[in-house]
């Protein structure tokens, strides 16, 4: 970590009369999913170059992007007495993880146009709403039901830690270099992630940079998910073979 | 400390649900049930998706039921002719409430499906239990209850293939213990309990088996049933967690052992009407929790 922070520092010394450029590396790249995981922070590393006093005058936007997923989402409803789901809904081409950390709102950063065109606001993402898969019209009507089943996906996706706006999730440390936290969920998807990072200043794009991210399942709860995924039968037959044992092994532990 | 559940997808606190398993294994130890009905339900309220706690559930009462099965094997009070019949009835329910199951966990009704059938049973065995034992309660100590009467069930040996079933001293067709067992199964896969609550009133009453034989043959059902779910909800909902189970099982025999003991000083009508608080209570708890408005309005799950 101070090796990296160092030669980033040696780095934008010997630049000084660069254009304004930024840049970004993990302390990490890998994250991995065991039997402790419970979500993780990772720490991105970046610097600034080419601006005098960047922390005054620029913005950053991080965005942090997960394997593209398919989600369905049910309306609760009130049937006679009891509350139950409703048909369902497919959110398909949405990012299984979507988070941006920037120095401030990003309405304040850059206009909507560039949200849109870089993929820095979750509503701009352009993922659909369809009814279901059999349903599927072809075309995507935004209608105000859609809309309201999208506005309540992103508030989901929200309270699950899938995505997240921080508006102060950037921080400018000394002078040109910058670190941001990226709190990943317990529950964050397995897969390669997009890491990118923008640089404005008055709502003009300076420069940018990607880094990327890999999330895998790893250890005894790796085997387990795939076992139990690709050889269910055998699985079954295991996790029985190992209930039976246990009862055996107990039954003979408690012998009177 | 954390443990993150390879199968269920979520961390969770091991200790508590050691402690989760303990208590109901306690519970199962002291009253002498299986304890899935009460199992299932604190799994949904701790956070596990109820299709988990379901097929995972169906694991932990297969690892439960063999102490039980291996002391009645010794003595010899199973009677394999009539649980025969019942594991084969009951392998068949098995499979059939799985593919009801599946349909309805691929439309999104599982979890209501769930929530419903455990307020019917256990809301109509908690107040039957009460019942029970409120009579028991209020009859006089030193009045002894009737001895039962063991009558030939002549409308079942009436049946086609009636045959003598030799442990159990009874003549009946096989076509009572086969939609028995096949009940039992259903219920079962779709709501990962063993079903002795249910197998053990009809056999005593309905089949008339003799008491002796009656525990054993219902456990030796169980093993076989809850076996055969476990591989069918691990094959066709991949719903079952192992390390939960683990955790569970060593939870529910180090109670269990603590409850047999605690069980012997508490008289059986004082025990009964406990169990029925406990079974009500719970049936209250998810009944409030189907009727009240959600926290939230929508929810979202992976789409696979």
């Amino acid at each position: 970590m101070r090796v990296l922070l160092a030669a980033l520092l040696i780095f934008c010394a010997a630049a000084p009369a660069r254009a304004a450029d930024i840049e970004i590396a993990f302390t990490d790249d890998q994250v991995a999913v065991d039997t402790g995981f419970a979500g993780v922070r990772l720490t991105l590393f970046g610097a600034v170059t080419g601006v005098e006093a960047p922390a005054a005058t620029t913005d950053i936007v991080s965005v942090i992007e997960g394997p593209a997923a398919t989600f369905k989402i049910r309306r609760m409803e009130k049937s006679n007495l009891i509350w139950t789901p409703g048909r369902a809904r497919l959110i398909e081409n949405a990012p299984g993880l979507f988070h941006i950390y920037a120095t401030r709102a990003v309405d304040d950063i850059a206009p909507l146009p560039m949200q849109a065109a870089y993929r820095l606001e979750a509503d701009l993402l352009g993922f659909t709403v369809n009814q279901s898969l059999s349903e599927n019209s072809g075309a995507n009507q935004e209608t105000e039901e859609t809309t309201r089943f999208r506005r309540a996906f992103l508030t989901q996706a929200q309270a699950l830690g899938l995505y997240r706006a921080r508006a102060a999730g950037v921080e400018y440390k000394k002078g040109a270099l910058f670190t941001i936290d990226v709190d990943l969920p317990a529950n964050t998807p397995v897969g390669d992630y997009a890491v990118s990072v923008f640089l404005f200043r008055d709502g003009e794009l300076l420069g940018s940079d990607t880094a990327s991210l890999t999330v895998n399942k790893v250890g005894v709860e790796r085997r387990i998910f795939e076992l139990a995924h690709n050889r269910p039968v055998s699985y079954g037959v295991f996790c029985v073979a190992l209930s039976l044992f246990a009862g055996w092994i107990a039954a003979f532990a408690f012998r009177k | 400390m954390l443990l993150y559940l390879p199968i269920a997808e979520i961390p969770v606190d091991p200790l508590v649900i050691i402690a989760m398993g303990a208590a109901v294994g306690f519970l199962s130890g002291m009253f002498g049930v299986g304890g899935g009905f009460l199992m299932t339900p604190l799994l949904i309220f701790y956070g596990i998706p109820p299709a988990v706690a379901v097929g995972t559930e169906a694991s932990q009462i297969v690892a439960s039921s063999v102490s039980g099965v291996l002391a009645h094997l010794k003595r010899k009070t199973v009677d394999f002719q009539i649980g025969g019949f019942l594991v084969i009835g009951g392998a068949a329910g098995s499979g059939v409430g799985i593919l009801i199951f599946r349909a309805l966990r691929e439309s999104g009704q599982v979890e209501t499906l769930i929530s419903v059938s455990y307020v019917v049973f256990l809301g109509i065995i908690g107040a039957l239990m009460m019942i029970e034992s409120a009579r028991a309660l209020l009859r006089a100590p030193n009045q002894k209850r009737r001895a039962r009467k063991r009558r030939s069930p002549a409308w079942m040996a009436a049946l086609p293939f009636a045959m003598r079933f030799r442990t159990s001293g009874l003549y009946i067709s096989p076509i009572p213990p086969i939609i028995l067992g096949a009940f039992v199964g259903m219920l079962a896969a779709m709501m990962g309990v063993g079903g002795g609550f249910i197998m053990v009133p009809v056999m005593l009453y309905i089949l008339n088996m003799p008491t002796n034989v009656v525990v054993g043959t219902s456990l030796f059902q169980i093993i076989f049933v809850t076996a055969i779910t476990t591989v069918l909800h691990a094959a066709a909902n991949q719903t079952v967690d192992i390390v939960l189970a683990l955790l569970l099982i060593t939870g529910g025999v180090i109670g269990a052992q603590l409850g047999a003991r605690a069980g012997v000083k508490l008289k059986a009508e004082h025990l009964r009407a406990l169990l029925a608080l406990i079974v009500l209570a719970v049936c209250a708890r998810l009944l409030i929790d189907l009727a009240l408005p959600p926290a939230s309005l929508f929810i979202l799950e992976a789409a696979s």
